[in-house]
């Protein structure tokens, strides 16, 4: 494989020149530095702060992904002469299998510099660029990484990529939990690392440890035997009219990434390079390929598919504008046409592994032991015993939240009705903060008398008709319960605010409700909410 | 030696630890109750209480610390637990499990077997719990050091539990005679029960504050009678 690198994409993409100090910062810490700014000491992971600190005239950009899927496209394109097995593994760093190319260009290094020939008039000294050549596309990468400022290329000779990562640190592996385990194992170099059995890696580290073990020994993370999936897994989007706007290419994206994610893992696979394929109206079609080491997940799926679209969508609105200017006849870069069909083809697989377990102790893990118990309560009770709570909005203290059956939910994922955030309505007629601790499942019935012992209602204005004074257990109920907790079925009131008047579907005469909440003080201390409907007052909620 | 230690990363220390003391393994409790715990929080396996008016508040404020952003809650056969106050305490709705009705003899199976995956379950009882049960739950929850928590005061459950919080002169601010609306309520909590040591302070907090948090509030000066 060879890989090419952009070590300072973030900022290349934003389009500053080489000699001027810039960085790009994500939650206010820096991911990526200009050269420039590199000579004056700002390197990556510091703080805004300190980049700022260390070379004060620098100039602070926020990452935009988006922008750096988009303009990576030309790179593409540029390799797109040497080879037609180009794959992006990202905004930055694209890679192709050189078993074809080397051997036509006569060498591993001719390869190189062809390669650095066909990037560099891209990159346009914005930015440098870093080649490595490996066996693995992991190996290459870290021989990109290798390189050094005055050469342009680390290659490593066919069969020697495991000697050439035997003595980097583990940590190059990337996978910080488990090369933790390692480091405290004594384990700190990946050649030590690989020369472990794989099968007593695989059952002490499980499936994480069994692609990580395969990567140390310079294979590809994924084993070669891979199934070509059926061609009717790719999925198809026609668009009517032609779509040269890239939101309706996105949306589109975004709908096809899911039905394929949806496909795959129905089928137990999971995909780790797909290809993204345009037609547009004048016949052309454009394909380009990705690769993701994890799974492409969908969220990915369709990431990747905007950044293409937009990358091809933008190169040939530059070319327009650029003949326009140059009176040139118009040559064919980039998707000039409106696109008439998307399709992502899903173009190597693996097994799907599911969830990926924390093996030690992570929340994945942790979610299943629950949804394990709940199997088994389920098992015993029933299925809607076990239930979750999501914030549904509504006035009443009972109504603000629904209990929905475990059994429906993922306990492993966000959910994102468990936030308040996720009702964003105000309810007017809510009773004011903070919520009582403890509401009944039935109200109880009560009576509130005022100092007289007449019974207080609540007038059409939506007034107390007098004072409250006393609060005591309906006679006729037959019930041996009394008033929350209190020995009595008495209590004085000493205190009570309200009545907030509720009105609900008034503009249905069979669920119409209206109703009145009052919140009282006994004398004993305690508060309670009570709600008068249809002239009886009921207790509905204890603030215990 | 002590040198060494002090040297070494904190995160590092715990690592290396060879042995956890049951004392080590402790749920946070919220700053103000600090002073009333023997530890300076909740022991993982042992039973918790929570007793008087105001008691559910605090079961819940106690509860939202202990837990944090990952720990399980179980609620099982309480009904009337009003979880949207537990998440203005600060309780996460998304690692909360509901067993609404346990039914009629398998209350302690249900009980037991949350015992085992959750961080902490809360119950109220209705009825007095078997000296079986007790066994069970007790043991259950020491093996899989988890909490079980009793929002009726432990009343129905046959011997002391191991901490008991209680809220004693709980009164209510913000609310007049016809106007206003409760905003924020005064209490004063003390512990006691079998791992409580000798420890009988009391602490006057807000429950909730005007916030919706558990926090300090000032003493008050005592009330003096003016009768001769």
């Amino acid at each position: 494989m060879l890989v090419v690198w952009c070590p300072d994409w973030p900022v290349v993409a934003w389009g500053v020149p080489l000699d001027e100090p810039a960085a790009v910062v994500v939650a206010n810490r820096v991911v990526a530095c200009s050269p420039a700014a590199r000579a004056e000491g700002v390197s990556i992971g510091i703080r805004r702060r300190d980049a700022q600190g260390r070379c004060p005239d620098i100039a602070i950009l926020e990452r935009d992904v988006d922008r750096e899927g988009r303009l990576f496209e030309p790179v593409a394109i540029a390799l797109e002469g040497i080879t037609p097995q180009v794959e992006v593994a990202g905004p930055g760093l694209v890679g192709f299998p050189t078993r074809g190319p080397s051997r036509f260009f006569g060498g591993d290094e001719q390869l190189c510099e062809e390669v650095a020939g066909a990037v560099e008039p891209i990159l346009a000294g914005r930015g440098a660029c870093r080649i490595g050549v490996a066996d693995g596309i992991f190996a290459a990468r870290l021989a990109a990484r290798a390189v050094r400022a005055e050469s342009l290329a680390v290659v490593i000779p066919a069969g020697e990529s495991v000697d050439f990562l035997a003595p980097l640190p583990v940590g190059e592996l990337a996978v910080p939990e488990l090369t933790d385990v390692l480091g405290r194992l004594g384990l700190r170099t990946i050649g030590a690392f690989a020369d472990l059995v794989p099968a007593d890696v695989i059952g002490r580290f499980g499936q994480v440890g069994q692609l990580a073990h395969r990567l140390a020994r310079g294979e590809d993370q994924h084993p070669p035997d891979l199934r070509r999936p059926a061609p009717d897994m790719a999925v198809t989007w026609q668009f009517e009219p032609a779509a040269l706007q890239i939101d309706r290419c996105a949306f589109a994206a975004k709908a096809l990434a899911d039905e394929l994610h949806a496909s795959l893992s129905g089928n137990g696979l999971a995909c780790v390079r797909v290809a993204i394929e345009a037609e547009t109206e004048s016949g052309e079609t454009h394909i380009r390929l990705w690769r993701h080491e994890g799974a492409l997940s969908a969220a990915a799926l369709a990431e990747r598919a905007r950044w293409q679209l937009d990358g091809w969508l933008h190169l040939a609105r530059s070319a327009r504008q650029h003949q326009e200017q140059e009176n040139e006849p118009p040559d064919d870069v980039g998707v000039g046409a409106g696109i008439i069909r998307l399709s992502l083809i899903p173009d190597e697989v693996v097994p799907a592994s599911g969830r990926q377990l924390g093996f030690w102790g992570g929340r994945a893990e942790r979610a299943d032991d629950v949804t394990r118990a709940v199997a088994r309560i389920q098992g015993l009770l029933g299925p809607e015993a076990v239930s979750v709570p999501e914030w549904r909005g509504g006035r009443g203290p009972a109504e603000q939240i629904t209990l929905l059956p475990a059994a429906a939910v993922d306990l492993g994922e966000e959910r994102v009705a468990t936030s308040r955030q996720w009702i964003s309505e105000p309810w007017p007629g809510r009773i004011p903060l903070p919520s009582p601790a403890r509401v009944p499942t039935d109200p109880v019935p009560v009576e509130v008398l005022d100092v007289a012992g007449v019974g207080v209602g609540v007038t059409g204005r939506g007034e107390l008709t007098s004072s409250p004074s006393i609060v005591s257990r309906h006679a006729s109920s037959s019930d041996r319960s009394t008033l929350a907790g209190s020995g009595d079925r008495r209590r004085i009131v000493q205190e009570w605010a309200g009545p907030w008047p509720v009105e609900e579907r008034w503009w249905d005469v069979m669920t119409h409700r209206r109703r009145a909440r009052m919140q009282v003080v006994f004398d004993d201390g305690s508060a309670h909410l009570l709600v008068i409907e249809d002239g009886s007052w009921w207790l509905e909620a204890t603030y215990h | 030696m002590v040198a060494l230690a002090e040297r070494l990363d904190p995160d590092l220390l715990r690592k290396i630890k060879p042995v956890t003391l049951s004392k080590d393994r402790l749920l946070e409790v919220p700053e103000v109750l600090r002073p009333l715990m023997p530890w300076g929080g909740i022991q993982r396996g042992t039973t918790v209480a929570f007793a008087g008016v105001g008691g559910w508040s605090l079961a819940m404020a106690v509860m939202a610390e202990a837990l944090g952003s990952e720990g399980w809650l179980a609620v099982v056969g309480v009904p009337s637990f009003n979880l949207s106050a537990a998440s203005e305490f600060g309780v996460r709705l998304d690692r909360v499990l509901v067993v609404q009705d346990p039914g009629p003899g398998r209350w302690g199976t249900v009980v037991a077997t949350l015992l085992e995956s959750v961080d902490m379950v809360a119950v109220a009882p209705g009825l007095r719990v078997g000296d079986r049960d007790r066994r069970r739950l007790t043991a259950r929850a020491r093996e899989q050091e988890s909490v079980l928590v009793h929002l009726d005061g432990g009343r129905t459950w046959p011997s002391t539990t191991d901490v008991t919080f209680e809220v004693h002169a709980s009164s209510w601010e913000g609310i007049g005679v016809g106007h206003g609306h409760l905003t924020k309520r005064r209490a004063v909590v003390g512990v006691k029960g079998r791992r409580t040591g000798a420890a009988s302070a009391t602490v006057p907090v807000w429950l909730p504050d005007e916030n919706g948090q558990l926090s300090a509030a000032p003493e008050l000066a005592p009330v003096l009678s003016l009768s001769s």
